[in-house]
C-alpha cells in the first residue's frame, strides 16, 4: 500500500511538474524582428560586420533573458544590395509577423518607404539619409542624418579656422546617398554658417585625383567634407599624400584638411588608405573601441563570446548593426513591462516615447537615442575623431549641430 | 604649364592602367571572338593571390607578383578546360552566358573569403617620395604600373606578330574549321588565350590593388569600366587597347582638371569618355583598330 502511494505521488509529481513547464513554455512569446542587408555584393564591407552585430546582440539578448521568458527570433537575410530582393525578403517578414524591421541602404529605404507606411511598421535603416524622413512615419533613423554630420562638420570647420572664412569642398558619392547634405548644407550657410562652399565633386572610380587636388588648391580650398563611402576617400588621401597636400594640422595653409561622414572613415579607411589616412577628421555617432569605455568593452566581451575575430570585434559597423538590435529589442522590452501587447503598432508606440526621462543609453553610442514625434533621428550627438598613428582618437566632446537644428 | 604637363602625365598613368586592364578582353577576343564578362573577377582574384602570398605567406612583393600572374595563368586555363572546352562550335552567345555563370562563381567564391567582405592594403614597399620633375610628380606605384603595361603589351604585340603560337591564335580567330584543317590545335589556343588573359589581369589586379587598396567591389567594377576602352581601341586590336586607354586617361584627367567645377560642371570625367566612344563609334562601328571584315558571298 505504502509503495502504491509513493507511485501515485511519483506520477503525480511529474504530471505536475510537466503541466507547469508546458504552461511557461505556453505562456513564453517569440517575437520576430527581420533584417535585409548586404551581407555579400556591394559595401559588404560595412554590411557583413554590421549583420554580425544585430545577429550577436539578438543572441546576446535571448542568453541573457533580456525579455525574460520571451524571446526575440531574428531573421537576418543577404540581399546583396539588390532592392527587389530587400523588397521580397521584407513581405516574407511581413507574413511571419514582424514586430520591427531592420532595413539597409538608402536605396532600397527610399526605394521601400510606401510599402512601410502600407504595413505600419517601424523601420530602423543602416541609412542615415535625411531624405529617408521625408513623407514618412514609420523610418526612424539610428544616429544624426549624413546632413547633421556634414553640417557639424562645417560648423567645426568654422569654429577652429583661423584668418577669414574657411573654403571649402564637399566630396560626394554620386548617388542619394552622397547628395543628401548638399541642399542642407546651403541651407546652414544660407542661416548663417561661415563657411565659404567653393566646389562640390561627384565622385567616380578615379584612379589618380591630381587633376582634383590641384584644382581644389588653385580654388583655395582648405578643407574637404566627405560623404561617401571609404574607398575613393583611400584614394583621394593617397594621391594628396604623394603631392604632398594634407594638412599635417587641422587647417594647415596651403594643404587640404580631409573630414568625412559616418561611412567615410573607421578601420576600413585605415586598411585602405594606410599611413595616408593620418589626421583625417570623421564623425560618426558611435563609441569606437579604440577610446576604451564601459560600452566598448561590453561590446569586445560579446565579439569574444560568440567567436567574432578582432577585426569584426572592432569594427564600427559591427557596432552600428548592435545599436539598431538594442534600439528594438528595448522598444519590445518596454512595451511587455508596461503589460502590453508586443506588436507592430505597440512597439512604434514605444519608439515614439523613447525621450526625455524615457530616453535610451545604449552605450555604444556617444549620446542617448531618442525618438519623438517631431524626432525621428536617434542620437543627435555626435563625436569627431581623427587618425593618429593609425587609429582614430577623440576631439574633445561629443557635440550636436547648431545649424542642422536651425534649418529643421 | 606644369598644371597641363601633370594632366598629361596622370592621364597617361591612368590611361596604362586602363589598357593593361583591358588587355585580358583583347587576347580572349582575338583568339576566339568571345566576350569574358568575368574579366574583372579575374583581375580581383589575381591582386587577392598577390596579397595573400605577400602578407600571409610573407613572400616579398616582387616574387608573389609573379607568382600570382603565373597562378592566375593556369587558373583561367583550367577555367576554359573545366567550363569552355566543350562550348567549341556552340554559337558564341553560349559561351557568353557561360562567362556570366562564371562571373557568379567567382563573387560566390570571394565572398567565402575574408576579402568578400573586408578592405586591406598592400604593404608600402617603394619610396613614398613621389618622382618629380618640377611640379609635375608621380608615385613610384604608378611609374611601375606604367613599365609593366609597357613591357607585357609591347610583349604580347610581339608575340601576335611573330611567333608562331601567336600567328596561329590569331588564324583561329579568323577560321575555327579552317585552322583545324591546317593542323592548329583549336582547344590549345583556347586554353592559351584564357591563360594569358589570366595572366594581364592579375598584373593588373596587382597594380590597381597599390592605387585603390583591395576592396572587391571596387576591383572587379574595372572589368566593366575597360570595357568602353576595348570597344573604343576595337576589341581584337593590342595596340587599340593601348591607344584607348591613354586615350580615355588623358580625357578624364582634362576634363576634371578644365571642366570641373567651372561653368556649374561637374562628373564630365565619368562622361566624356563616352560621348567620345559614341561619336567615334558612328563612323568607325568597329573602334579605332577594330579589323572590318568583309564578307563576300
Amino acid at each position: 500500500m505504502k509503495r502504491t502511494k509513493m507511485i501515485l505521488f511519483g506520477v503525480f509529481s511529474t504530471a505536475l511538474f510537466l503541466l507547469i513547464f508546458t504552461a511557461q513554455s505556453a505562456l513564453a512569446k517569440t517575437y520576430m524582428i527581420g533584417s535585409s542587408l548586404a551581407i555579400t555584393g556591394p559595401t559588404s564591407d560595412a554590411g557583413s560586420p554590421y549583420a554580425k552585430g544585430m545577429e550577436d546582440y539578438c543572441k546576446f539578448s535571448n542568453d541573457m533573458k533580456l525579455l525574460g521568458r520571451d524571446k526575440v527570433k531574428c531573421i537576418i537575410r543577404d540581399d546583396a544590395y539588390k532592392t527587389a530582393t530587400t523588397k521580397r525578403n521584407f513581405e516574407d517578414f511581413m507574413d511571419q509577423e514582424m514586430v520591427i524591421y531592420l532595413n539597409y541602404s538608402t536605396g532600397s529605404t527610399l526605394g521601400l518607404k510606401k510599402d512601410f507606411e502600407e504595413e505600419e511598421i517601424p523601420v530602423l535603416p543602416a541609412s542615415y539619409h535625411a531624405g529617408n524622413l521625408t513623407g514618412s512615419n514609420y523610418i526612424l533613423l539610428p544616429s544624426a542624418s549624413y546632413s547633421e554630420q556634414a553640417i557639424g562638420l562645417a560648423e567645426y570647420v568654422a569654429r577652429n579656422h583661423k584668418g577669414g572664412t574657411p573654403r571649402i569642398a564637399l566630396f560626394l558619392h554620386p548617388s542619394a546617398f552622397g547628395r543628401g547634405p548638399l541642399s542642407d548644407v546651403k541651407k546652414a550657410i544660407k542661416a548663417g554658417l561661415k563657411v565659404n562652399l567653393v566646389e562640390v565633386v561627384e565622385h567616380g572610380k578615379d584612379l589618380d585625383n591630381t587633376a582634383m587636388i590641384k584644382r581644389l588648391l588653385k580654388k583655395k580650398v582648405q578643407y574637404v567634407i566627405s560623404q561617401t563611402v571609404q574607398s575613393p576617400v583611400a584614394t583621394v588621401l593617397k594621391d594628396a599624400k604623394r603631392l604632398g597636400k594634407i594638412a599635417t594640422k587641422f587647417g594647415q595653409k596651403g594643404k587640404l584638411t580631409f573630414l568625412g561622414a559616418h561611412y567615410t572613415g573607421g578601420n576600413d579607411l585605415i586598411a585602405l588608405a594606410g599611413k595616408a589616412s593620418e589626421n583625417y577628421f570623421w564623425t560618426t555617432a558611435f563609441t569606437l573601441t579604440s577610446e576604451q569605455s564601459a560600452g566598448t568593452d561590453a561590446q569586445l566581451a560579446m565579439a569574444r563570446k560568440y567567436g567574432r575575430d578582432s577585426k569584426t570585434a572592432n569594427s564600427h559597423n559591427y557596432t552600428s548593426g548592435i545599436m539598431v538590435m538594442q534600439i528594438a529589442i528595448e522598444a519590445i522590452r518596454r512595451v511587455k513591462a508596461k503589460g502590453m501587447d508586443v506588436g507592430k503598432k505597440s512597439v512604434y508606440k514605444e519608439l515614439l516615447q523613447m525621450n526625455g526621462f524615457n530616453a535610451y543609453y545604449p552605450l555604444t553610442t556617444v549620446g542617448p537615442v531618442t525618438f519623438g514625434k517631431d524626432d525621428r533621428a536617434g542620437v543627435d550627438s555626435l563625436q569627431l575623431y581623427v587618425v593618429k598613428k593609425g587609429v582614430f582618437k577623440a576631439v574633445g566632446s561629443p557635440f550636436v549641430s547648431k545649424y542642422a537644428k536651425m534649418i529643421k | 604649364m606644369s598644371y597641363f604637363f601633370q594632366l598629361v602625365v596622370s592621364g597617361i598613368v591612368v590611361g596604362s592602367i586602363y589598357a593593361l586592364s583591358g588587355l585580358g578582353f583583347v587576347l580572349i577576343y582575338k583568339s576566339s571572338r568571345v566576350l569574358n564578362v568575368a574579366h574583372g573577377q579575374i583581375i580581383a582574384s589575381g591582386c587577392f593571390i598577390t596579397y595573400s602570398l605577400t602578407v600571409w605567406a610573407g613572400i616579398p612583393i616582387y616574387i608573389s607578383f609573379l607568382m600570382s600572374m603565373v597562378i592566375t595563368f593556369f587558373l583561367a586555363m583550367s577555367v576554359e578546360r573545366i567550363f569552355l572546352r566543350r562550348l567549341i562550335g556552340e554559337p558564341i552567345i553560349s559561351v557568353i552566358m557561360v562567362t556570366i555563370g562564371l562571373m557568379s562563381i567567382i563573387d560566390g567564391i570571394i565572398y567565402l573569403t575574408p576579402f568578400g567582405s573586408e578592405n586591406y592594403s598592400f604593404p608600402e614597399f617603394f619610396p613614398q617620395t613621389p618622382i618629380s620633375v618640377g611640379d609635375v610628380s608621380i608615385s613610384w606605384t604608378q611609374l611601375v604600373g606604367v613599365i609593366i603595361t609597357a613591357v607585357l603589351i609591347s610583349g604580347f604585340s610581339w608575340f601576335f606578330k611573330k611567333s608562331t603560337v601567336g600567328i596561329s591564335m590569331r588564324a583561329v580567330s579568323d577560321d575555327q574549321l579552317a585552322s583545324m584543317s591546317i593542323g592548329v590545335s583549336v582547344p590549345r589556343v583556347f586554353g592559351l588565350a584564357w591563360a594569358t588573359a589570366g595572366l594581364t589581369a592579375a598584373a593588373a589586379g596587382g597594380i590597381l590593388g597599390n592605387i585603390t587598396g583591395l576592396n572587391f567591389d571596387v576591383l572587379q567594377s574595372f572589368g566593366i569600366i575597360v570595357f568602353p576602352v576595348v570597344i573604343l581601341g576595337g576589341l581584337d586590336s593590342i595596340l587599340g587597347a593601348v591607344v584607348a586607354g591613354v586615350l580615355m586617361g588623358l580625357i578624364q584627367q582634362f576634363a576634371a582638371g578644365y571642366l570641373d567645377g567651372n561653368w556649374g560642371l561637374n562628373g564630365t570625367a565619368e562622361v566624356l569618355p563616352y560621348i567620345l566612344l559614341l561619336v567615334i563609334l558612328l563612323f568607325k562601328p568597329h573602334g579605332l583598330f577594330g579589323i572590318h571584315e568583309i564578307e563576300r558571298v
